[in-house]
């Protein structure tokens, strides 16, 4: 078990370090980067400074060393606009982005995981067949095009609902459900195959056989069977709880991080986007950390294992 | 005559088990074992499955480097695995393989796979390799019309032939089969042992015959050698060590033989499982399953001694003739 | 129980190709067909302007045969610039699929010859690819190194390699342990001779099925970026573009944006569909 740990730990910290490396290589790619970070009008006395601060002066891998040292403290630099330190822009985004993200995901795993353990009990029946088709429009309905659809109804032709903005909470429905509805589908059809195939293990069988009643089964036998994978690809949607509404967050006006990333992309306001994908990077490797830790509750087999 | 290939106290330890932090253990799946091959002559080994003959000849072409003692051709060393020189050097040693099927691509015809060696050493121009593919299929009984044919179309046997002509295309010196014909029906082994018989004569290829099979192994060898658990631990004239066995484990492996006609043949029943390679006992090896096994057999290793008839044997009741049973 | 014997049946295999995919079949076929010849269908050029007749409607709601699918906020002809966007967006996703179904089992098949250190290399590469979301690394790209088509397709290349480096290594590993890599190395054949003549070959099938069933994500990838302005730019356009510009005549001219959206969806599905289907077909192991 506790070599388990270490390696889990190891591998978390080393994908936090690859992505720091990735960014500081990119950084260095794309140009001089105490323009890049400050500003091409900042004055040559404040680059000279950002570059002695920053060790620019100093060889590639003292400055790659200070480089980890500088994001360890939590220094990332201005964001190019206003001048405000991009952590701080960053994360005063995190809640509006939380108010999308969160109920979207409860919307994911509410529908997306029933449906695909019924379609799955219920194989090549009608509730399969439309479950199944259901969840292949989910993910290839873009959630643009379904964000955009849903406003032509619900805001343009009935006027139900505001088509945009951060007004009240009723201009959260339509992006929570534009998310949810997608991710549900991607979520029902990986519930459905992970039940599907511990379902064909002869296990199933010989509980079944040996008389246990089949809801038992399911219960005792066939879901816990069937979590393990589906767990892993809930953690991915919990990693990205940050980082998945970049498209949605778009098409809904929603003042989030997503909508801030594309902005900053847009103006190629470098320190923001390096804060935020760094943001990301963390909160990924948190959940799959997590992920990782629950497979040991889940899986007793997991614990023994070697790695 | 200067043997073709010379194994001098070679071993290959593996590493089992551990993962990246993990020590794991290690296990000697061949012990210091040295053995010869005279040119155009047959060494059989045969031994149960796990005891170390496959690798035996995985290091004796060269597919693998020992970790102990040394591998020699032609009274040359064998060059690294995967380098220049060791690509070369496959014109002159080949390999025969247990899964024909699994040997062949199947995506391929037989007569592209049999022409292959000779595109990789550049052996003949293009348009004679047509004709030295249908002379190799004649020698290994194939019809020419199965050259077009794909792996899966032909039966096992036909396969092995396949599998056999890729192996004899650069004409080689060397030709390790390992347990070649144990996947084969019983009616069609004999048949490709007679042909490796016939391509022997005819070719002056030398073999190493790895078989757990006793009577195709005395068929066909001028030499044999049994293994238990990594080392041999008896060889000679196959005439002499099947009909006197002196090491009670080759007396075992014989006496499992049926032998026609014979219902009531005293059995030697070995005692329990064939040990873990990983878990090696004292002393001598075989010494828990040995039903003439001394006190002095878990304490010491015993050394090899030679026979006044020429064969080699590692016991201790070797060592004092006269307490050999047979 | 009855349930249970249900699970239990074996799947019966139809030889015979379903309606549905055949339906997509076909419909691949006709956007393939769109992305080869639009600069010979197309009645209009993308960019010529005809000020006369703007946000004209498609000639089923009231519009005019000169534009069947009715003209844009500049009087551009939507049927036009719609081919046009389908060549653009098929051509980088064709293209982001080959980079990187290329890339990925060059790496699958570097990690399996060398093995050691330069195995765990490209594994660690491939946890990290599969760890963070592509979109956010697209996104950080763009933003360092600005935008251009042959660097956005190449980005778009990077998208799911470590799916065919992950397949490449594994099925190179077996093939290399025992079986026709062994033998063929036995022969003494040089790496490149085992892994294109022999491995490559046997595992295609595999690698075109994963190539299927990830085309369709890179359309809405490059639809998505397209459509936020940070991937394909005007003059050029493609199918998120044109629903992104689209967008800000949602209540006026909804069809601007609607045809290409149908496009999308229409075509991701019937190659999800088609995908589907080859994959039940050739290789019913891959996930």
């Amino acid at each position: 078990m506790f070599r388990f740990l270490a390696i889990r730990f190891g591998r978390a910290a080393l994908t936090i370090v690859l992505v720091v490396t990735f960014a500081f290589i990119v950084l260095r790619l794309s140009g001089d980067p105490a323009v890049a970070i400050m500003s091409p009008e900042a004055p040559p006395e404040a680059l000279a400074a950002f570059r002695r601060a920053w060790g620019l002066d100093q060889p590639i891998w003292v400055q790659y060393f200070r480089y980890f040292g500088a994001i360890a403290q939590g220094e990332l630099g201005q964001s190019m606009r206003d001048g405000r330190p991009a952590i701080v822009l960053v994360l005063e985004r995190i809640p509006a982005t939380l108010m999308l993200t969160i109920p979207a995901f409860i919307l994911k795993v509410g529908l997306g995981v029933p449906a695909g353990i019924q379609a799955a009990l219920h194989r090549n029946s009608f509730t399969d067949r439309a479950v199944m088709t259901l969840a292949v429009a989910g993910f290839t309905v873009p959630s643009f095009v379904l964000g955009l659809i849903l406003v032509l109804v619900f805001a343009v032709q009935l006027g139900w609902l505001p088509s945009g903005g951060q007004d009240s909470w009723r201009s959260a429905i339509l992006p929570v459900i534009t998310m949810g509805l997608g991710g549900a589908g991607v979520l029902a059809r990986f519930t459905r195959s992970a039940m599907l195939e511990v379902l064909g293990q002869p296990f199933i069988r010989t509980a079944s056989a040996k008389g246990v009643p089949w809801p038992q089964v399911v219960r005792g036998h066939a879901l816990p069977n069937a979590a393990i994978p589906t767990v892993t690809i809930i953690g991915f949607m919990v990693g990205s709880l940050i980082a998945g509404a970049v498209v949605v967050e778009s098409v809904f006006s929603w003042p989030g991080v997503g909508r801030l990333l594309v902005v900053a992309v847009g103006n190629r306001d470098l320190a923001v986007v390096q804060c935020i994908l760094l943001l990301v990077a963390c909160t990924m490797v948190a959940a799959n950390l997590t992920v990782d830790l629950l497979y040991g509750v889940l899986d007793p087999r997991m614990r023994a294992r070697k790695s | 005559m200067m043997p073709l290939l010379r194994l001098a106290g070679v071993s290959r330890v593996y590493r089992t088990g551990g993962g990246m932090f993990g020590r794991g253990s290690l296990v000697r799946a061949v012990d210091r074992v040295s053995l010869e091959v005279a040119p155009g002559q047959t060494l059989g080994i045969v031994g149960e499955s796990g005891c170390g003959k496959s690798t035996t000849g995985r290091l004796a072409l060269g597919l693998e480097a020992p970790d102990e003692g040394s591998v020699r051709f032609r009274d040359a060393p064998l060059p690294a695995p995967g380098s220049a020189p060791w690509r070369a050097m496959r014109r002159d040693m080949q390999l025969v393989f247990q899964d024909p099927l699994g040997a062949l691509d199947r995506r391929l015809t037989i007569a592209a796979q049999i022409a292959e060696p000779l595109d990789i050493h550049g052996i003949g121009a293009k348009s004679e390799r047509q004709d030295r593919v249908a002379a190799l299929l004649r020698d290994v009984g194939l019809r020419p019309d199965q050259a077009a044919r794909h792996p899966h179309e032909l039966s096992g046997g036909q396969r092995q032939r396949a599998v056999l002509a890729r192996a004899l295309a650069t004409d080689p010196a060397l030709l390790v089969c390992d347990e070649p014909i144990s996947a084969l029906d019983v009616s069609i082994q004999a048949q490709v042992v007679n042909m490796l018989a016939d391509i022997q004569a005819a070719r002056g290829v030398a073999l190493v015959f790895i078989s757990h099979d006793l009577k195709v192994v005395r068929q066909v060898s001028h030499d044999v050698a049994v293994m238990y658990l990594g080392r041999v631990v008896e060889r000679g004239d196959p005439d002499i060590v099947f009909a006197t066995p002196v090491h009670p484990y080759t007396q075992a492996l014989i006496s499992a033989v049926p032998v026609p006609g014979q219902r009531q043949r005293p059995r030697i029943v070995l005692q329990g499982e064939p040990p873990n390679p990983a878990n090696r006992p004292t002393g001598c090896a075989f010494h828990p399953r040995c039903p003439q096994a001394m006190p002095r057999c878990a304490a010491e290793d015993p050394a090899v001694t030679t026979l006044p008839d020429g064969r080699a044997v590692a016991c201790h009741l070797a060592e004092t003739p006269s307490r050999i049973a047979a | 129980m009855s349930s249970v014997v249900a699970t239990a049946a074996p799947v019966i295999r139809r030889r015979a190709i379903p309606p549905a995919v055949l339906v997509a079949m076909g419909w691949i076929g006709l956007i393939l067909a769109i992305a080869l010849l639009a600069e010979m269908l197309r009645p209009y050029g993308i960019t010529q302007m005809d000020l006369k007749a703007r946000l004209r409607p498609p000639v089923l709601f009231g519009g005019v045969w000169a534009h069947p699918l009715g003209t844009d906020e500049l009087g551009r002809d939507v049927l036009s610039r719609l081919m046009v966007s389908i060549r653009m967006s098929v051509t980088i996703a064709f293209g982001a699929t080959i980079i990187a179904a290329v890339l990925g089992t060059t790496l699958g098949f570097i990690a399996a010859h060398f093995r050691g250190w330069v195995e765990q290399i490209v594994l660690m590469l491939i946890d990290f690819q599969a760890s963070m979301p592509f979109l956010i690394i697209a996104l950080a790209v763009l933003a360092f190194f600005g935008n251009s088509l042959p660097l956005f397709i190449g980005l778009m290349g990077l998208y799911g390699w470590e799916r065919y480096a992950r397949m490449a290594r594994g099925l190179a590993v077996s093939a290399n342990a025992q079986g026709y890599a062994a033998a063929v190395r036995q022969l003494g054949a040089r790496p490149g001779r085992i892994y294109l003549r022999h491995i490559l070959p046997n595992i295609a099938a595999t690698l075109i099925v994963a190539a299927t069933l990830s085309f369709p994500e890179v359309v809405l990838l490059e639809s998505g970026l397209s459509f936020l302005g940070l991937g394909v730019q005007p003059p050029m356009t493609s199918l998120g573009n044109m629903v992104g510009y689209g967008r800000e005549y949602l209540t006026r001219a909804p069809w601007i944006l609607l045809t290409p959206s149908f496009v999308i969806v229409t075509t991701t599905l019937s190659v999800s569909l088609v995908g589907d289907w080859l994959r039940d077909r050739l290789d019913p192991t891959l996930g």
